[in-house]
């Protein structure tokens, strides 16, 4: 089994990237593997608690509690939370903060990276 | 698996301002000289601009003065006076026009690294040299 | 080098797709790449699929999602779930870019 890191930058609402990334991540953990997910960017919407569901908007939340639950390591950048006026006691539960040399450490002890990009 | 990697490549392929991701590359790019507080092993960055991520490279940028944030330009000139090896793609600068003596150096600051504008081949072969990639 | 090339959208970045090589290329058609694989714009397949040497993937979700099937595929292309793109990259390809 290997690890694989995943950076992404997109934002929550407006994206699907992080769809597709959680997706991949879940899938990537029931076959076994290591997954660390670093938000980026517009990318940190992810890491704020209390988000309401609607079926027009993306809803990840509860796939991600879920997936921590099963291993799955989230870093959210600290600097990109805070110029969107999300704190720390705004994240969801178990979601680290920390800049992104974190991000770049994990990625070089990864055996995969995916860097997703803003669209 | 499980054999440790330290060479990343980033890789900007849109242009300035407009998107966040080009100066999310330049500072994550800058960040790999403090990973030594995370790991053991030294993390190695080389940048790379491709595609309209050429037009990143260009000098006096005033995003200061205009809008009040960090210029890339700025970002560039630190990355090289920390040695960072930078690359710019001489097919698109030629494509779109751009003289050499337009884009940006560092030598104010002491660096002896420049720029270096390098055939799409070259890039290539970078990115096979390199362990990760991280498109921006 | 073993690369994984993500191409996620219907244009943009082409110009940057058609340079890059690699030993061994798995393209990956998803989010709005997928079209790549369905459409036939003024009556002829995409470029992008004329690609030497590459082995084209499409993921099923993002294809069902925009409102095409399997049986409208190119057949340069296979038909993969997330399942078979996970073992993909952790197994056959070594490095990962998304375009």
């Amino acid at each position: 089994m290997g690890t694989l890191s995943i950076g992404v930058f997109s934002s929550l609402v407006g994206s699907m990237n992080l769809d597709f990334a959680i997706r991949l991540a879940q899938t990537a953990i029931n076959k076994g593997h290591t997954v660390n997910l670093w938000l980026s960017g517009n990318a940190t919407t992810l890491s704020k608690d209390k988000q309401k569901e609607f079926k027009d908007y993306s809803h990840l939340d509860k796939i991600l509690r879920d997936l921590m639950g099963k291993g799955l390591s989230v870093v959210s950048c600290e600097a990109c939370n805070q110029s969107r006026g999300i704190q720390k006691e705004d994240l969801i539960g178990g979601i680290n903060r920390a800049s992104m040399d974190l991000y770049l450490a994990n990625s070089a002890q990864s055996d995969r990276v995916l860097h997703i990009g803003v669209e | 698996m499980g054999e440790l990697k330290n060479k990343i490549m980033f890789v900007v392929q849109r242009p300035p301002y407009k998107s966040e991701d080009p100066k999310l590359a330049l500072t994550h790019a800058l960040s790999s000289g403090v990973t030594s507080i995370h790991i053991d092993e030294e993390i190695v960055p080389t940048v790379a601009f491709i595609g309209d991520g050429v037009l990143n490279c260009i000098k006096d940028q005033k995003s200061m003065e205009a809008y009040g944030i960090t210029s890339n330009e700025r970002h560039i000139k630190n990355m090289l006076a920390t040695d960072t090896k930078t690359l710019v793609c001489k097919e698109d600068i030629e494509r779109l026009g751009i003289k050499e003596d337009r884009l940006i150096d560092a030598s104010d600051m002491g660096a002896e690294m420049t720029i270096k504008v390098v055939p799409f081949n070259e890039i290539l072969k970078e990115m096979e040299a390199n362990d990760h990639l991280m498109f921006f | 080098m073993r690369l994984a090339l993500f191409y996620s959208d219907l244009r943009g970045i082409e110009s940057i797709y058609n340079r890059i090589t690699a030993h061994e290329l798995g393209v990956f058609l998803v989010s709005n790449g997928i079209y790549h694989a369905v459409l036939k714009e003024n009556g002829k397949p995409s470029p992008i699929l004329d690609k030497k040497d590459a082995t084209f993937y499409i993921l099923k979700e993002d294809l069902e999602t925009r409102g095409f099937s399997d049986n409208e595929v190119d057949k340069r292309v296979k038909v993969i779930a997330y399942d078979d793109l996970v073992d993909l990259i952790m197994d056959k390809y070594e490095k990962l870019a998304w375009l």
